[in-house]
């Protein structure tokens, strides 16, 4: 298992990540996800052991994991500035790659090549930059290792790539137990992707659920009544962001979905309505009860 | 196999598991019939195969299904029956569609001719 334990990162005094707990396991796919500045990048330079924390701990099983090439053999990492040997070909990385990686499968990256139509002749420097992401797509993953760590990788993928990127990873999730960890601006990306996210906020990790228990934990609720009331009808259910219009009442429901609408239906609505949010919506719900939001601006 | 529609508004382990269900009770699945794969599932729809494994437990939960190590995931006997059980809780909630339509003024025989219509399709 990998984990952080309160771990803090500052940069020329200003505390980028302050605290921050988290663990990843088993095969699967990590999403995080946050305001810009949030700190991500840094985040995922801490678990790959391309920084040092200034407190806490990133540990592989038990052993830290920077400056600790035991460890750092079962990990790699993509970063969002991608880094190729200059006029290097792609087969020159692999070679490169190889020698770092006791595990890299050069059939594996072949097979990988061939699937993304890289020529491994070519020099990296004359690729797009989805091709660019692509060939790195293609290095990390052909390493074989349990842990690689993606930052805004498919962000530069189109659609089609996406898809194709996606299924590359699960088949090593089901395969050998990957996990990969990626950060995105696209939470739509990450919901499709993620079996967890999590939210980074203010440089602390305020969200860590499975996507699916967050799609069945958060609703919108459109509830009327033929009588007079106010919020006070509600106070047995935990809702958040309460307005009503006349005699419909909208508010946000996070957990408690079957208790809640017991309550509700019990007082007889006239209208009733549970709708699911999407992520993105949770997203906004949840960086609201921050104080993030923008909510009062009108443009 | 299945149809999975990743813009709905339903978590994608709930339309699994959902669609499994009913093609169960349209007698699609039989008992003794293999699941697909996680892996194979996986990769046909393009989905976590975590969300997969999840939809997956909460079939054999719910006793739809049955896992034998190495061998895959098999309906289960009496999955069939035990849907029916399940579904009867929704009588509750077509008692309480009735009573809407009553107030809202629809009559009864259309509510009736509705019910007939459903049946005999």
């Amino acid at each position: 298992m990998l984990k952080a334990e309160n771990l803090v990162k500052k940069f020329d005094g200003k505390t980028v990540l302050n605290g921050v707990r988290l663990n990843a396991k088993g095969g699967g796919v990590y999403g995080l996800v946050g305001s810009n500045g949030a700190g991500k990048s840094t985040l995922l330079r801490l678990l790959s052991g391309v920084y040092k924390g200034d407190a806490g701990s990133v540990t592989l099983d038990g052993a830290p994991v920077y400056d600790n090439p035991a460890a750092k053999k079962r990990l790699v990492f993509v970063p969002d500035e991608l880094f190729f040997l200059p006029q290097a070909s792609l087969r020159r990385m692999a070679a490169l790659y190889g020698a770092c990686y006791k595990g890299f499968d050069r059939a594996r990256f072949d097979e990988l090549c061939r699937i993304f139509g890289l020529d491994a002749k070519k020099r990296i420097h004359t690729f797009s930059k989805g091709l660019k992401r692509q060939a790195a797509m293609a290095l990390a993953l052909s390493c074989r290792t349990e842990y690689a760590f993606f930052d805004e990788t498919f962000d530069g993928l189109d659609p089609v790539m996406r898809n194709l990127a996606r299924k590359i990873i699960y088949a090593d999730v089901c395969e050998r137990g990957l996990r990969a960890v990626i950060t995105s601006h696209s939470l739509r990306e990450l919901e499709d992707t993620c079996d967890t996210l999590a939210l980074l906020h203010q440089g602390n990790i305020v969200l860590d659920q499975s996507v699916e228990d967050l799609k069945s934990s958060y609703f919108k609720v459109q509830a009327a009544f033929d009588f007079d009331y106010d919020e006070r009808l509600f106070e047995n259910i935990g809702f958040r962001q309460f307005k009503k219009t006349g005699s419909v009442s909208n508010f946000i429901l996070s957990g408690g979905r079957e208790e809640a609408e017991k309550i509700i239906r019990a007082k007889s609505p006239v209208l009733f309505e549970m709708i699911p949010l999407t992520l993105e919506e949770i997203f906004m719900v949840e960086m609201a009860s921050l104080g993030y939001s923008h909510e009062e601006s009108l443009i | 196999m299945l149809q999975i529609d990743r813009y709905s508004r339903t978590p994608i382990y709930e339309q699994v598991i959902s669609q499994i269900e009913e093609m169960i009770a349209r007698g699609l699945f039989s008992p003794g019939d293999l699941l697909p794969s996680v892996r194979s599932l996986s990769q046909e729809l393009n989905v976590n195969p975590n969300t997969l494994q999840k939809a997956y437990a909460e079939l054999e939960r719910k006793g739809l299904c049955i896992s034998a190590p190495g061998s895959g995931r098999f309906i289960a006997k009496d999955a069939r029956r035990i849907l029916v059980e399940s579904k009867k809780g929704r009588l509750e909630e077509l008692t309480q569609l009735v009573r809407e339509l009553k107030d809202a003024g629809v009559g009864y025989e259309e509510i009736i001719k509705c019910v007939k219509n459903a049946f005999e399709d």
